[in-house]
């Protein structure tokens, strides 16, 4: 992680942030962002530490009063580790920033705080609930039976899901579908003569058209092609693996 | 898992060492014993003869089969070999061997080897499954009052069984089995060879054997050594883990729950595990893509835990393989692979100890149907018989798994939508009752297509947030 300056990351943050959506809601987790950084101590996880032999592991809970900026805010935990093993011989500690943020409230986000209006901003959740699955991708924490966390992506109504993700890619596809289908038909009426009408007709016309629409549905990246690939393989894979034994079926009479 | 012997020696002191015969060393098949007390249902193998037709009357002696490794495929073994009337020898290098190892047994396990109660420390009923981002699910809610994941300490049910061998009539012998020459014609012996340890003296001193038998059993293990005798094939495969001892108040938690921790930073291809045993906990973790970072994940699984095994102290740090695919040959000539050394161990779950001691059950159930209670010799085509029987009673336990750890283990947001499906009451119960009973039950149609169409609505939710999660850099 970030051992040089915290600064320009958190600052980073923020342009990214506004970029992303100009929505007021989000400057407050910027702030908060910032001060997180600031007051997060880099270091190699001591954890990594640990040896062959019987170890003893202590674990020290320590509170921090609050930063100036963050009057209003809930106190943050930081953990401190001390591992005695560490191999450059001094005490490593690991601060470990726990993940907040004040519409997240007793292991799910509170849907209140999210609304617009007398209309709940869905995508505001979406993007709360993928931040701070990034968080966590990025800083794991302890689950913790006091609070445990309790959200569910499906309180997310279907449509919120299609207006956000599924409704671009379409317009995307339909798209590179409608400039290969009026490309192809230009050409092959100019190859054959045959208009769009009796185009439709032909089966040879028909089976070009199932083939770019197959494709594309299922080809959206370059890497689609290997990926398409691999899961072919990895589908028979396992198969082949418990099949091998038979395969000696026939020679291994032999070998009596 | 290291043998003590290395081959060189053993091939320089082979001209040297007697071969003693197998005859005249055991009690004859007419002794056989009779189920003990200690058996809580009374064996109930009902085996039908069938011999090979091609195969001799062995002359005036029983079939003598030797089984490699005294573990739950070992002791399972030699039992239903003994029972059945073949001579058996069971070899173990260590009999008090702790195991690495979850140690969760499924309900059937209990019913078919008629395990008596008192060898499961405890019951586990409540299962947690924690996603990446510490999403906690409970299941075993569905459970029902009888039903439970039985956790037991290996070294006990291992010696357990192999007493119970002892008792229908093998041989046990404490020694480490080093090499084994095939026979140099069709019918003739397989020769074995062995450090004998003796016993009340320093596990140093040992004495090199021999012995001939028809037929062998290797169920030595991942790191099988029958199995590299007939040249079995590799596979993939890494585990570790350590034991904790966490305070009393803490343990209470673990009374009857284990817990299951996905992620990437826990493991890119199993899950970090935390198990209760009798008096202390199992935390661990597995992989097969990064083996070299265990050490990482180990430390991941434990920061996930930490607030629940705080004040833990580590008593012991073990690692240990287990293979994640069958080898691929089984089976040669008579010989025969089960358990580890045959690779049964299921994806997703990484569950053994059952299929280990059943299909050492069932390649013994094999040969005494083939050799018509061990007075006939065996061929190849009996020991496929139980590879056949095996593959066609649980390829689609094993086939489902893979298809969950290949949809569901992919990628962190398939572990978010597969915790997600954890809570679902429906796939509870399909989960729980194929686990518990090995059988893969097809449910009310209408609820399975349900289940399809939550399944694909989780795992989509969870991926188009990845690509949220894609563009947001923290």
């Amino acid at each position: 992680m970030a051992l040089f300056s915290p600064i320009p990351t958190a600052l980073s943050t923020l342009s990214s942030k506004c970029s992303l959506s100009t929505k007021p809601l989000f400057t407050l987790p910027n702030r908060r962002n910032l001060s997180l950084f600031v007051t997060r101590s880099s270091a190699d996880k001591g954890e990594g530490m640990v040896g062959s032999a019987a170890v003893e592991e202590k674990v020290e809970k320590k509170k921090e009063s609050p930063s100036p900026d963050l009057e209003e805010k809930k106190l943050e935990e930081e953990e401190k580790e001390e591992s005695p093993l560490d191999s450059n011989g001094a005490a490593v500690k690991v601060e470990i920033p726990k993940f907040q943020d004040p519409r997240w409230v007793g292991g799910t986000w509170d849907l209140k705080q999210f609304e617009k209006g007398d209309k709940i901003d869905w995508d505001a959740v979406i993007d709360a609930e993928a931040r701070r699955r990034k968080w966590l991708e990025d800083y794991p924490e302890a689950s913790s039976n006091e609070e445990p966390i309790i959200f569910d992506t499906s309180i997310i109504p279907w449509w919120a899901w299609i207006k956000r993700f599924h409704l671009p890619e379409a317009e995307r596809l339909n798209g590179r579908a409608a400039m290969i289908g009026f490309f192809m038909a230009y050409l092959v009426d100019s190859l054959t003569g045959l208009g769009l009408v009796d185009q439709m007709g032909n089966f040879f016309c028909k089976t070009l058209l199932f083939i770019a629409v197959v494709w594309v549905l299922l080809i959206r990246d370059n890497e689609d092609i290997e990926k398409l690939r691999k899961i072919l393989d990895e589908t028979t894979f396992y198969d082949k693996q418990w099949q091998a034994t038979w395969q000696d079926d026939t020679s291994s009479d032999s070998k009596k | 898992m290291a043998s003590l012997s290395s081959p060189t020696t053993a091939a320089t002191r082979r001209q040297d060492s007697p071969i003693r015969p197998f005859v005249g060393l055991r009690r004859s098949p007419s002794n056989n014993c009779i189920p003990t007390s200690r058996n809580a249902v009374p064996s109930r193998h009902h085996l039908q003869i069938r011999a090979a037709k091609s195969s001799p009357r062995l002359p005036g002696r029983p079939l003598r089969v030797a089984v490699v490794g005294g573990g739950p495929a070992g002791g399972a073994a030699a039992e239903t070999l003994a029972k059945g009337g073949v001579e058996t020898i069971l070899i173990e290098r260590k009999l008090d061997n702790c195991k690495p190892c979850g140690g969760a047994i499924p309900l059937c396990m209990v019913e078919e080897f008629g395990l008596p109660l008192d060898l499961i420390d405890r019951r586990v009923t409540k299962m947690k499954m924690i996603s990446p981002s510490n999403v906690a699910v409970d299941i075993g809610r569905t459970l029902k009052p009888h039903e439970y994941i039985g956790m037991v300490r290996r070294e006990i049910l291992d010696a357990y069984l192999r007493d119970r061998a002892a008792e229908a009539g093998a041989q046990l012998i404490n020694g480490l089995f080093l090499q084994l020459d095939l026979p140099e014609s069709g019918e003739g012996p397989y020769r074995l060879h062995y450090n004998l340890y003796n016993k009340g003296t320093s596990s140093v001193a040992s004495e090199r054997q021999t012995v001939e038998v028809d037929a062998v059993v290797g169920a030595d293990g991942a790191n099988s050594r029958v199995a590299k005798s007939i040249g079995s094939g590799d596979y993939d495969y890494a585990i570790a883990f350590q034991a904790m001892r966490i305070p009393e108040e803490k343990m209470k938690y673990y009374e009857e729950r284990a817990e299951m921790y996905v992620g990437d930073d826990v493991s890119p291809d199993f899950y970090g595990w935390v198990f209760p045993k009798c008096d202390h906990v199992a935390v661990g973790t597995g992989t097969v893509t990064h083996k070299g970072e265990i050490k990482r994940f180990q430390a991941a699984t434990r920061l996930r835990a930490r607030d629940k095994i705080e004040g833990g102290k580590i008593i012991r740090v073990e690692a240990h393989p287990i293979p994640e695919h069958p080898r691929p040959r089984r089976v040669l000539g008579r010989v025969a692979l089960v358990g580890d050394a045959a690779g049964y161990v299921t994806k997703c779950s990484g569950e053994g100890i059952y299929f280990a001691a059943k299909s050492g059950r069932m390649c013994a159930e094999a040969i005494v149907e083939g050799s018509e209670n061990g007075n006939r010799m065996i061929n190849e085509s009996d020991l496929r018989k139980y590879l056949k029987k095996f593959d066609q009673m649980y390829w689609p336990t094993y086939k489902v798994l893979d298809v969950l750890q290949k949809v569901f283990y992919r990628s962190n947001s398939a572990r978010e939508a597969f915790v997600e499906m954890c809570a679902d009451e429906y796939v509870q119960k399909m989960t729980f009752d194929s686990y518990l009973y090995k059988k893969v039950v097809p449910g009310n149609p209408l609820d399975d297509l349900k289940l399809a169409v939550n399944t694909i609505g989780s795992l989509v939710r969870a991926n188009a947030l990845r690509k949220e999660m894609n563009k947001i850099t923290l």
